[in-house]
């Protein structure tokens, strides 16, 4: 299994190579300028040629793309055209809202999907499936903004119960940390929720239908046990598939939910950058992200053989 | 349902359920000592030489003084000079700066760190261009005492100094001022009567400005970027918020104390909130602008670009801005900020009263329009731009156009207006933006109404009776002089149709209660601003 583990993690190193040249290329021939945006309006033209100079822009695309490799394999992730700070800082210090905000969702969501997913299964073709279903259907079909707005509305302006925007530092106290958090990951955790749920009743519903789960309840083993310990089980394969698929679902909703609840995390570092043509800022945030997405797609099959052990590597 | 409409409807829901609901989420103590104020954009970076927004402007204002500022009559005030005097032949300006100016490093603010200022921002600075140009010398005589040598007289040197338009003259150490104008500079300190925390810069959500304790303000009265700049909080949170709705819920719930510009949807739940006041934050506002490329078919052609000024309603302009509230707007016939000195109607008349479509199409015949594709490229992403750019297809296509409606963002149109290639190969007909009014109250920092061909702004107009009246003014001597030189500008620049103004448009401010001495200003003022628990 760690041969494994560390075949595929090595495995990443020619995607990530592919990832920044795809990348570089992109934004390289996307339209665009900051050196124009930097400049502003009063600028010349040959204003605006110095400050390309003094970025590198105005170098030919194998020059630029071999000193960001360079600068890479240095573990420099260069420095942001606009603030002038170092791109691995200006991430590291978005990294702890968007962490925390697919954390507390994640948990969020596992904690109530699969067990409504569950009980779906259980009760498939009742009214209780129907009601969940109808939920997953509404999850999964309303915009996270609009039930970001509806979640302010009521418990943020309404009730006063919940801060309506910004992020506490986990340092300052579990409380204030999940004070601000509580309402993104519900928003963001709606459609994560009825899809998990959806998934779960499906694999369920299969599992159910085997023999071995007739044999149990043949046995007289209690509905919990059937459910949670037998099928679940053995369900278990396509939910983790899903909850990891979910993640990259997790990192686009970020986006939007950050923007509604003013979350300084790396969605919105990520919409700042790409309005301003930052390049490296945009460069070491894609990295990244396709980093986790490697990551995450490691961790399930691993997870696959914990959860069924006839999975071998 | 679009984003927008649910905001909107969210937002008043909440208005009115908190009518008579003051719930305010920030502790006392400290927070009462903090104003959290939420700008127009994001601080994206710190060098207000370097990079021009508005708000860099608007922080930097805070962080560096100038030598002199304007009031609200836009004459140029002694900020951080005790005096200054001219020789009689108007070529040698001898400048003396106050007592007791210090940088936030303790370090005494000295003639060398003006020079080195001065410098670095007349590379950069139009204005500062046309004084570089003219140099004889700069110099520091004493610690306290620098000069400027002119080859030719300057009439505008004190308006240059203390002018509110990016780049402003601020006054950086030496150290920093030798930076070169094209590069940032690194530190940020000041002699402002605000200090950066450049520790707490969150780009993109938050930057923190704390009361500068050895600042010494002037004891006039603080008028605009003029007179004694008394901070009365211990802080200055900039809490910067992507989304409208979520700025006017965090200002009603009190998680924020003022909001520099509400958009016009929800400016009537805020007014319906009896803890927020809302009022016009900058009395000079906007001029709105349709700009159209003088060096392409069909508007290289005079006729062709006053057609557009024969058939466009201002007014479709304006409502599409801001709805039915008449006092956000007024109708511009001509290009100064109106209520201003120099506004005049001269030669305007072609932009009031009825629409002539039929005139308008004859002249675009006459022009030589055939119906070829007129490229239109408007950025989305811009509220305001986005309306114009609806409301100018509308435009075209009543006049007959063909137009090829490019819709995209703001940073591609930055860089597709710098192109001079035809519209086929990646250039442009028509962009729209929109220029502060503080931009536009004489022709120093009114860069959009240049009209030197290649030297102009976007569109490259070529205007000589412009550009003679242009110079004319900045050698002018006394305000008369100024105003019938302006009429003159005025008449020329719709004559040749410079570009095309779109209205006169204002925005709002808005602020909780609790929050006293918010003042209209063309930049958000903290001195003189306090708060209540």
């Amino acid at each position: 299994m760690l041969a494994y583990a560390l075949r595929r993690v090595l495995s990443t190193l020619p995607v990530m190579a592919f990832v920044a040249l795809f990348v570089f290329s992109l934004l390289y021939i996307a339209p665009g300028d900051p050196a124009v945006v930097i400049a502003g309006d009063q600028a010349s033209p040959a204003d605006v040629e110095r400050i390309r100079a003094n970025l590198g822009l105005d170098q030919p695309f194998l020059v630029q793309f071999g000193s960001w490799v360079w600068r890479l394999l240095h573990f420099d992730l260069g420095t942001s055209i606009f603030t002038n700070l170092p791109v691995a800082s200006m991430i590291a210090q978005r990294l702890e809202p968007t962490l925390s905000l697919m954390m507390v969702t994640l948990l969020l969501t596992i904690i109530v999907a699969v067990p409504l997913g569950v009980i779906a299964a259980w009760k498939a073709g009742t009214w209780i499936d129907r009601i969940i279903m109808a939920f997953a259907v509404f999850g999964f079909s309303v915009p996270v903004f609009v039930v970001g707005y509806i979640l302010a509305y009521v418990f943020a302006l309404k009730f006063d119960w919940l801060p309506v925007q910004g992020y506490t530092p986990l340092s300052q106290g579990v409380w204030p940390w999940l004070q601000n958090l509580i309402l993104p990951a519900v928003a963001l955790g709606c459609v994560y929720i009825a899809l998990i749920a959806r998934i779960t009743r499906a694999a369920m519903l299969e599992v159910l239908q085997q023999d071995y789960i007739r044999t149990a309840r043949a046995k007289g083993l209690g509905q919990g046990g059937i459910l949670f310990i037998h099928a679940l089980k053995n369900a278990a394969v396509p939910i983790v598939t899903v909850v990891g698929i979910g993640i990259a679902l997790l990192i686009g909703g970020a986006v939007v939910t950050e923007s509604v609840f003013a979350i300084p995390g790396l969605g919105r570092l990520t919409i700042d950058a790409i309005l301003r043509r930052d390049y490296p800022v945009i460069q070491g945030i894609v990295l990244l992200f396709s980093f986790v997405y490697v990551l995450v797609n490691l961790l399930i099959d691993i997870t696959y053989t914990l959860v069924d052990p006839r999975i071998r590597y | 349902m679009d984003r927008r409409t649910v905001l909107k409807g969210l937002a008043g829901a909440g208005g009115l359920a908190l009518t008579g609901f003051a719930a305010p989420a920030i502790a006392q103590g400290a927070a009462a000592r903090t104003l959290r104020f939420v700008p127009q954009a994001n601080l994206a970076n710190f060098d207000p030489i370097w990079g021009t927004q508005y708000v860099v402007r608007n922080a930097a204002a805070m962080v560096w003084d100038t030598l002199y500022g304007i009031d609200d009559q836009f004459v140029p005030q002694r900020q951080m000079v005790e005096s200054e005097e001219v020789s009689s032949d108007g070529l040698t300006w001898t400048f003396k700066l106050r007592p007791g100016l210090k940088f936030h490093d303790g370090e005494p603010v000295l003639a060398k760190d003006v020079v080195a200022s001065l410098t670095r921002w007349s590379a950069r600075d139009p204005m500062g261009l046309m004084l570089k140009a003219i140099q004889s010398e700069l110099v520091a005589v004493d610690d306290k005492t620098f000069k400027w040598v002119l080859k030719q007289p300057y009439p505008k040197m004190l308006f240059a100094l203390g002018k509110g338009n990016a780049p402003c003259a601020f006054i950086m150490p030496e150290r920093l001022a030798q930076t070169d104008p094209f590069k940032q500079i690194a530190e940020y300190v000041g002699s402002g009567p605000f200090k950066f925390a450049k520790s707490e810069w969150v780009p993109g959500a938050k930057a923190v400005f704390e009361k500068f304790t050895d600042y010494v303000p002037r004891q006039e009265k603080p008028v605009w970027l003029a007179g004694g700049k008394q901070v009365l909080m211990d802080r200055v949170e900039w809490v910067i918020m992507p989304d409208p709705a979520t700025a006017a819920a965090a200002l009603q719930n009190g998680e924020v104390d003022w909001w520099e510009n509400p958009i016009t949807d929800l400016v009537p739940v805020l007014k319906g909130n009896k803890n927020i006041g809302v009022d016009i934050g900058d009395p000079l506002g906007n001029v709105g602008s349709f700009r159209m490329n003088h060096l392409h078919a069909p508007f290289n052609n005079v006729k062709a670009r006053q057609a557009i000024l024969m058939a466009l309603s201002q007014e479709d302009y304006m409502r599409a801005l801001v709805g039915d509230d008449n006092s956000l707007w007024k109708p511009l016939p001509g290009f100064f900020t109106p209520d201003t000195p120099l506004y005049t109607e001269a030669g305007g008349d072609i932009l009031k009263g009825k629409r002539d479509f039929a005139a308008a199409k004859k002249l675009l015949e006459e022009a030589g329009y055939k119906g070829e594709p007129i490229t239109c490229v408007v950025a989305q992403d811009q509220p305001i731009t986005k309306a114009f750019g609806d409301v100018t297809a509308d435009l075209l296509k009543k006049l007959g156009m063909n137009v090829d409606f490019v819709a995209t963002d703001w940073g591609t149109v930055g860089a597709r207006r710098a192109q001079k290639t035809p519209p086929s190969q990646g250039g442009w007909h028509v962009f729209h933006t929109w220029h502060a009014g503080a931009d536009c109250i004489n022709p120093a920092a009114y860069t959009a109404l240049r009209a030197n061909g290649d030297k102009a702004w976007f569109g490259w107009p070529t205007s000589e009776p412009v550009e003679k009246e242009i110079t004319n003014w900045f050698a002018a001597k006394s305000l008369d002089e100024e105003k019938a030189v302006a009429a003159r500008i005025n008449k020329a620049a719709i004559d040749d149709v410079v570009f095309a103004p779109t209205g006169f448009f204002l925005g709002y401010t808005a602020w909780r209660k609790n929050v006293a001495g918010v003042t209209k200003g063309p930049i958000p003022l903290f001195w003189g601003v306090s708060k209540t628990a």
